[in-house]
């Protein structure tokens, strides 16, 4: 679903955000990228939805290279692709269902489809009763799984997640949890960035760790630390 | 792409009555730059249907010797009015010259004393087309047989093509610079307004909406802003205009008065703001959004 072949990045100050990362993710798989701060995990995910390109190496999502891919149709791309972060980037001036149905709005789903698609996503995230709502009214976790809807509602392929729980107090974090986890067994492929020791270890996911751009670990049902 | 017409149209409106402040900035900005371009634009029409009449009344004459034959009198009528570049020939006989004359110096007795009409050259007046074409008329009559001499106030009207060529050249840079520096306001105050919605388009880019879906609607709210405001400067330029007519129509001043325009020009002036501030509007909106577009 997501392989990266000996991918290198690196930004105008010289800093090197990744470094020959070869990676191959499967479909349905979910895995987080572990790592401090500046360790390329953000960078990895920019290059997988085409934000920025690599320096050198390809990288394949979906089964298409997108290093030769059009900027036309980098849009339809990202239609595949779901995105969450740390910081929500919801719309404020919009109400929860609004912001929902902007997603399908913007890719030129036809209206009854809406109508119909986002009652039943905001029930899968638990909201039905706050549709109506503005952001500004809802607590970080219930923002946070109005954007997991929003990038859900379009049934991607793959779901990224930049420190998704970065915000949120651990019970919080759980429920955000539990809805990934309920995404990815419809067979979504799912790939989480995360500072977040207690999710890794216990998930026991595959986890890749990044040090410095380099892949110092990949392992299958791992912990945070060090291997062991 | 599926863009639906109903939802283009609903972004605009919806963006446009959504920030009041930024919708009245834009609008502004291009009444008040546009009021000028147009104004500038109207003198410059004014100057130019100032100089015309000037320049329309500049003539050469044309004098015959006294004795002149009627075959040389026929030749030179002839061939006058047979030239394209004249727009008008009068002739003036001996008895019209010496009437002419007599008015000149009617305040000197010496000199007229002792001439009669018949000392006098009869001469053919004529008014070209342009200013440019008396000299190139005169000096075909100059060696013509039976002509006496030919008389035009070259330096006068050289002078003349000058000035009216600075002044045209002058308002032409204001109107332009003008025209500039409204482009650029717009062009500022729209990409103001696109930099307070970028986490909108942000957000749109992220889940895969294409560059002319996010750009349409801004481009449309350029429009709707650039022809609200180019029809406010058309109204202000009308205004202005009527205002004006009123004021100078009986003005002593032959100069003001040849200057007023036409409610044609005056019109085409408007309509000319309209398509500008449209224009304006929708490509200084598609240049601003493109900056917010590359991710």
């Amino acid at each position: 679903m997501i392989k990266l072949d000996r991918v290198t990045k690196s930004y105008k100050t010289s800093t090197v955000a990744l470094r020959d990362c070869s990676v191959d993710i499967a479909k349905g798989e979910f895995v987080f990228l572990v790592g401090p701060s500046g360790s390329g995990k953000s960078t990895f995910l920019r290059l997988v939805t085409k934000e920025e390109p690599p320096d050198n190496g390809d990288i394949w999502v979906a089964g298409r290279n997108i290093g030769q891919m059009h900027s036309w149709k980098v849009p339809l791309l990202r239609r595949n692709i779901g995105c969450v972060f740390q910081d929500f980037r919801l719309l404020p001036n919009k109400t929860v269902a609004e912001n929902v149905a902007f997603a399908l709005q913007v890719i030129g789903r036809p209206k009854h489809v809406i109508s119909s698609t986002v009652p039943q996503i905001l029930d899968l995230v638990g909201l039905t009763q706050k549709a109506q709502n503005f952001p500004g009214e809802l607590s970080g976790g219930e923002q946070q799984r109005v954007a997991v809807a929003r990038a859900f509602v379009n049934r991607p392929l793959i779901l990224l997640a930049d420190e998704p729980t970065g915000n949120l107090d651990p019970t919080t974090t759980e429920g955000i949890m539990r809805l990934l986890d309920r995404i990815n067994r419809t067979g979504t492929t799912v790939v989480m960035a995360t500072h977040d020791v207690g999710i890794v270890d216990t998930m026991r996911r595959r986890v890749i760790e990044l040090d410095h751009g380099v892949v110092i670990r990949d392992q299958a049902r791992g912990v945070y630390g060090a291997a062991g | 792409m599926a863009l639906s017409f109903d939802y283009t149209v609903r972004e605009t409106f919806s963006n446009l009555r959504r920030n009041p402040l930024m919708t009245m900035a834009a609008v502004l900005t291009v009444a008040v730059s546009l009021s000028l371009v147009g104004g500038a634009l109207l003198l410059k029409q004014g100057v130019t249907r100032a100089t015309l009449q000037w320049r329309g009344g500049v003539e050469l004459s044309i004098f015959m010797k006294p004795d002149a034959s009627e075959a040389q009198n026929t030749a030179v009528q002839t061939e006058l009015s047979n030239l394209p570049q004249v727009r008008k020939v009068t002739y003036v006989n001996q008895d019209e010259s010496f009437a002419e004359f007599q008015q000149v110096f009617s305040n000197d007795p010496a000199t007229t004393e002792g001439i009669t009409a018949a000392d006098l050259p009869p001469s053919y007046r004529v008014v070209p087309k342009k200013a440019e074409f008396v000299e190139p008329i005169g000096s075909r009559f100059e060696e013509t047989p039976g002509v006496y001499s030919v008389a035009y106030a070259k330096d006068t009207i050289d002078t003349l093509l000058k000035v009216t060529r600075i002044i045209q050249l002058a308002i032409y840079t204001m109107a332009g610079v003008l025209l500039i520096s409204a482009t650029l306001l717009i062009l500022n105050t729209i990409q103001l307004a696109i930099f307070a919605r970028r986490r909108e388009i942000g957000v749109m880019k992220l889940v895969g909406a294409t560059n002319w879906f996010i750009r349409i609607p801004f481009m449309l709210e350029g429009l709707v802003q650039g022809v609200v405001g180019g029809g406010v400067a058309a109204l202000l330029v009308t205004l202005g205009r009527t205002f004006l007519q009123r004021n100078l129509e009986s003005s002593s001043l032959q100069l003001i008065r040849q200057m007023l325009v036409s409610g044609r020009e005056v019109a085409g002036t408007a309509i000319f703001l309209v398509v500008v501030g449209a224009a304006v509007g929708a490509i200084g909106s598609a240049v601003a959004v493109r900056r917010f577009l590359d991710v």
